[in-house]
């Protein structure tokens, strides 16, 4: 199992560096808007376009060889020169440090309610198949599955503040962090997202709990007296919780960074997807990359969270073989 | 093929030449030819056609790379879908049978016929949704907004509000364009998103996880692995750090999301395509001499083709879903009338005007919904070894 730990590691180095490299690949093929920009100022001035482009070139020191860019590039991510956002006028690094606590305010709950939620309401269907609440469950997964989440934000809008009234339209970042008035705020979209997540969880939970609810020992539990509750958590919970920690990290990653990424742009949370769509649509382009390794960070990390986990959980794996 | 009249002839002393050697299917035969077609028409369309003319001067009709790409995808529905599903009959009576059982995936598949229809075929008939700063912020029908919101009324001004009329069902955008014609244009691009990216989705997840199956040892293990990293790579974030670098015509971004989506259903089908490659026939076809492509090609392609159309179908919502997304980010084509700008475009009139950017969204929504409800019953109806909700 050591073994496997320390290639699972290693190969999420590899990872990490292949990804980066064909970042700096793609960067390197496409032409670089900032450059086209000034080159057509530099010709619309009566200057030389030619000697525009130059100048830009040596001053971000893209006129080095290939090598030593890519070789520059590599050591400036992992040490975290991340570079510098001309839209912001300041460092990426400092940017996103900026904006990541308004994803995490809104973040944090949305996982938290998800997580304890979609697996309630999952093993609850799992233990009453064919119900009428297991049927209302799976539509609610259908709603959460199919609704697109900016819309439904929208609507949200639309109804809750627009003609209720009950929340702020718009998102006010000078609030205190634990006050009413930011908890009033964040309702909304902490709701979005949780129906995004709330959905795949309880739909894997529900699979996962099916194929315990029937099993020889949970039937030994139940013939030996043990009541509902306890052969809910200890008998099938348990074994359930092994596939479902995982898929919770792997899965839902990928989702929540979606999502949140889309929330923020509807209520005008000033987070990292905010951050990130802004970069882009102002051309800034260390802070598009900047805001881009951030979930792919997340994303390796999480992943090899996950298949670690996997070993620990459920030592009956044999990892001999990968 | 065998002979049943009685001979003493054995299998193996059947002469296979004589009987026509290695036939090829008719079906291949007529695919093959359309394709063939296919390319000349490509060909004249690059070629002799200049870049502004319409390609077929009759109709008026300018076809584009993405309608090209579409045409291809369509051909390959007709020929792998809807010509084996009406030969064999009787399969095709027994998966309806199955099929029926869940009658949301049944309305689903109507309501998606309907949108499938409409957005192809009813956008040839009908203008291009046109500015017309006159006709702003009309209400949809039967409902009514204050006086002073639109331009000038359409409608009957009563008590004060303006009532919706029939000449724009859906009400207007604040550029005065019919929201209806917004929705059925919408619905052109949705199912070209979705069916032509998932189309280019299903070739590449099935040549790579058969192969990698099939082949085993260096070939398995460097496929994987790639697909690893680029399972690693948030799809979200791949797309937009490409569409930053690429720019986000429709026809690029269908790229995008055919040639990077599909490695979750190139795991599926490498899972699938192991069990399959031990099994008997597959032995016997390789012992008979039988090569790599042919084996992968008439043994293994059709026995992962249960999980791929499923998980194909499941896909499906999620690249609608995604291109909504970035159009409504207002990444994505701007020459393009697509839900998710139309969702973006009403947003700052949410107070006066809601309908702009409810009503794409339901289509959008009910749109997302009939595909999973259709790949679900598909899943049941397809493979029985699955059972129970996932």
């Amino acid at each position: 199992m050591y073994w496997y730990v320390a290639r699972r590691l290693a190969w999420a180095f590899v990872a990490t560096f292949i990804i980066l490299t064909i970042t700096f690949l793609l960067l390197e093929v496409t032409p670089d808007a900032q450059a086209a920009q000034l080159q057509f100022q530099a010709a619309q001035g009566g200057g030389s376009a030619e000697a525009a482009r130059e100048a830009y070139e040596t001053r971000r020191g893209l006129d080095a060889p290939l090598w030593e860019r890519y070789s520059n590039y590599m050591i400036n991510v992992f040490t975290l020169e991340w570079g510098w956002s001309d839209t912001r006028s300041q460092p990426v690094v400092e940017a996103i440090l900026d904006a990541y606590p308004y994803s995490l305010m809104y973040g944090i709950p949305a996982v938290l309610i998800s997580t304890v939620v979609g697996i309630a309401i999952g093993l609850y269907s799992a233990t009453h198949q064919y119900t009428l609440a297991d049927y209302a469950g799976t539509f609610v997964a259908f709603f959460g599955i199919s609704i697109p989440n900016f819309w439904f934000g929208i609507i949200l809008l639309l109804v809750f503040a627009v003609e209720l009234g009950w929340v702020p339209v718009l998102f006010d970042p000078n609030v205190p962090v634990f006050s009413v008035a930011n908890a009033k705020q964040l309702v909304l979209p902490v709701f979005v997202l949780t129906t995004a997540a709330i959905a795949s969880e309880m739909r894997y939970a529900r699979a996962e709990a099916l194929e315990y609810v029937n099993a020889e020992f949970v039937k030994t539990a139940k013939a030996k007296g043990a009541d509902g509750r306890r052969i809910l958590t200890r008998h099938i919970l348990r074994p359930a919780l092994v596939p479902l920690s995982t898929i919770l990290v792997g899965d839902l990653l990928g989702l929540i960074l979606t999502t949140s990424y889309l929330v923020e742009v509807v209520f005008g949370i000033p987070g990292l997807g905010r951050l990130s769509l802004d970069a882009i649509l102002n051309q800034d382009t260390a802070l598009v990359l900047g805001t881009t390794f951030i979930p792919v960070l997340i994303a390796v990390i999480g992943n090899l969270l996950q298949d670690l986990a996997y070993t620990i959980l459920d030592p009956r794996i044999d990892y001999g073989d990968r | 093929m065998a002979t049943e009249s009685g001979d003493p002839e054995r299998f193996e002393d059947v002469d296979w030449d004589e009987l026509g050697g290695l036939a090829v299917p008719r079906r291949t035969l007529a695919f093959v030819a359309s394709l063939v077609a296919y390319a000349l028409l490509l060909g004249y369309d690059y070629l002799l056609v200049a870049e502004d003319q319409p390609t077929i001067p009759v109709a008026g009709w300018n076809v584009t790379a993405v309608d090209w790409l579409f045409l291809l995808t369509l051909l390959a529905i007709v020929f792998y879908g809807v010509v084996p599903l009406v030969v064999n009959r009787r399969l095709t009576v027994h998966y309806w049978h199955q099929f029926r059982k869940n009658r949301a995936a049944v309305v689903s598949l109507v309501y998606l016929l309907v949108i499938f229809v409409v957005g192809t075929v009813g956008t040839a008939f009908i203008e291009p949704p046109q500015l017309d700063t006159l006709a702003a912020y009309q209400p949809p029908v039967y409902s009514s907004v204050p006086a002073d919101v639109p331009v000038s009324c359409a409608g009957e001004v009563v008590d004060g509000r303006c009532q919706g009329t029939w000449a724009h069902p859906f009400g207007t955008t604040g550029q005065g364009k019919d929201i209806l014609k917004m929705v059925v244009f919408g619905m052109e691009v949705s199912m070209q998103v979705g069916l032509i990216a998932t189309f280019i989705t299903i070739v590449l997840a099935t040549a790579v996880g058969t192969t990698a199956a099939y082949l085993g040892g260096y070939v398995d293990e460097v496929l994987m692995r790639y697909v690893d990293i680029q399972l690693t790579f948030p799809t979200f974030f791949l797309y937009l750090l490409l569409v930053y670098l690429f720019g986000g015509s429709l026809f690029l971004l269908i790229l995008i999301f055919g040639l990077t989506g599909w490695g979750a259903i190139a795991r599926l089908v490498r899972s699938e395509a192991l069990q399959r490659s031990e099994e008997e026939f597959v032995r016997a076809a390789k012992g008979a001499g039988a090569s790599t492509p042919y084996v992968i090609w008439r043994h293994l392609v059709p026995n992962v083709s249960n999980t791929v159309i499923t998980a194909a179908t499941l896909l499906i919502p999620s690249l609608i879903l995604a291109e909504a997304a970035l159009s409504f980010l207002g990444l994505g084509d701007p020459t393009v009338p697509s839900w998710g700008r139309v969702i973006a475009d009403g947003r700052g009139d949410l107070s006066s005007a809601w309908w702009i950017s409810t009503i794409p969204g339901f289509f959008l929504f009910f749109t997302i919904l009939a595909f999973n409800f259709l790949g679900d019953a598909l899943r049941d109806a397809l493979d029985p070894r699955q059972e129970g909700g996932e």
